[in-house]
């Protein structure tokens, strides 16, 4: 995850040579529904074939990269569909994959080590992934169909324009909260929380809380840095033509 | 851990820089970036706290430089100075660095910066929490708002939030839920008198 030799990606390079340079484009890969093995077709060849904007690709997986790509031609809402497409899956992803199995790390550690402040570890994690859970289910149930309905709006601009119910600054503020308690949960691991034979699934559970981060970090500057400016522009695209 | 990231095109200037850095008891990672182009590609991957920057790159494009000061507001600016510069265009940074210099001096103006970052930066640079900070998390952690607290030790809430912010700097853990299990592994209170 912390490689610092990430290359910047083109539409040319082949879509396993990327994978090599940085394994974590699986997830970007198949959130967006492409599925492995790639063979040894292009990164512009797969966007094709999934009927998938090169640039909106180039995009997100110099994201995971750490580089910061402009598209040749900027975003539009033709993009939002796809963008959707991702954050969803990647919900998913979240919320049936990695908080449970982060979970169940947890637990394990609490078996093995019988001191009584780790006790409160898994409630702690419980707690917070219900958070999560929440905030979660508030972009699917909320956000993401008033960005589809803003979308059918600006290609089909017959309808009535509903009103506002999106905000970008209690997006942001959603997502502080979701970082620091994973972060409190690191320092409590790393620093503080007294050991008993489970050198193991500590690490384990480090590692796993980190790539975590990671990916939340992505997610949240796809939205906030993506998803976020072409909901703007649509909206006042569709106030000027009212 | 200080973040910086120096923008220089001298190996003199960049080595001897360092090396007073690492000399000094600031614990610092210096990033070197050669050229002012890929600078927003290095400020884009991490936080930084101080960019050093030889003014000369930046005279020819303060527009540039003001934009990206707005970006990173928590970006600490300072010019290396070497060669004579209109003062007038030395205002856009936050602190100079000039190089004859004393390596003590160089520091001293560094930790100065530090300071304004956060009034309480010194002492938190120490992990230890001190008497008042604990005092505030055991109330914390048995489950107590910040105005009862407060009424509790007969401080402000003001106060209150000030040693909260003191606390989670040192312990590096911000949440409520977070600080109470670190106050039970640190015995400060028992498993038992914190509140559901």
């Amino acid at each position: 995850m912390f490689q610092t030799n990430n290359i910047y990606i083109t539409s040319d390079l082949k879509m396993s040579d990327i994978i090599f340079n940085n394994p974590y484009l699986l997830h970007l890969a198949e959130h967006f529904g492409m599925n492995v093995p790639v063979k040894d077709k292009s990164v512009k060849k797969l966007c094709e074939e999934n009927d998938l904007n090169p640039e909106l690709f180039l995009t997100f997986a110099n994201l995971y990269n750490g580089v910061k790509y402009t598209p040749k031609d900027p975003l539009t809402h033709h993009d939002i569909l796809n963008i959707i497409k991702y954050l969803k899956n990647n919900h998913k992803f979240y919320t049936d994959e990695i908080y449970p199995n982060i979970l169940r790390t947890i637990h394990q550690m609490a078996e093995i080590n019988d001191h009584k402040e780790m006790a409160l570890v898994p409630r702690f994690f419980l707690d917070y992934f219900n958070e999560v859970a929440e905030h979660l289910e508030y972009e699917n149930k909320v956000v993401h169909p008033y960005v589809l309905e803003l979308y059918e709006q600006r290609i089909n601009p017959t309808s009535t324009r509903k009103p506002q119910i999106y905000s970008a600054k209690e997006y942001q503020e959603h997502h502080s909260d979701i970082e620091d308690k994973l972060n409190d949960l690191k320092n409590l691991l790393i620093k503080y929380l007294p050991y008993k034979d489970d050198q193991i699934l500590r690490r384990k559970l480090i590692l796993k809380l980190f790539d975590l981060e990671n990916d939340l970090n992505i997610h949240s500057q796809i939205e906030e840095l993506i998803l976020i400016p072409l909901v703007s522009e649509m909206e006042s695209q569709l106030n000027k033509s009212k | 851990m200080i973040n910086i990231v120096l923008v220089e095109s001298s190996s003199i200037l960049t080595e001897g820089l360092i090396g007073i850095l690492n000399k000094s008891e600031l614990k610092c990672q210096v990033t070197i970036c050669p050229s002012f182009d890929d600078l927003e590609q290095i400020l884009f991957r991490k936080k930084y706290d101080f960019l050093i920057v030889n003014p000369s790159f930046i005279l020819s494009n303060p527009k540039y430089f003001k934009t990206l000061k707005s970006q990173h507001n928590n970006l600490k600016t300072i010019g290396l100075i070497y060669s004579w510069y209109d003062p007038k265009n030395l205002y856009l940074f936050d602190g100079l660095i000039t190089i004859s210099e004393t390596p003590d001096i160089i520091i001293s103006n560094i930790k100065k910066l530090l300071e304004d970052t956060s009034e309480n930066d010194q002492n938190a640079l120490q992990e230890v929490l001190s008497n008042r900070e604990t005092d505030v998390l055991k109330l914390l952690a048995t489950g107590l708002a910040n105005k009862e607290i407060a009424d509790k030790l007969n401080i402000s809430t003001h106060t209150v939030i000030s040693h909260r912010k003191n606390i989670s700097q040192k312990t590096g853990i911000k949440s409520v839920s977070g600080l109470t299990i670190y106050a039970v592994v640190q015995k400060l209170v028992s498993i038992d008198s914190i509140s559901d």
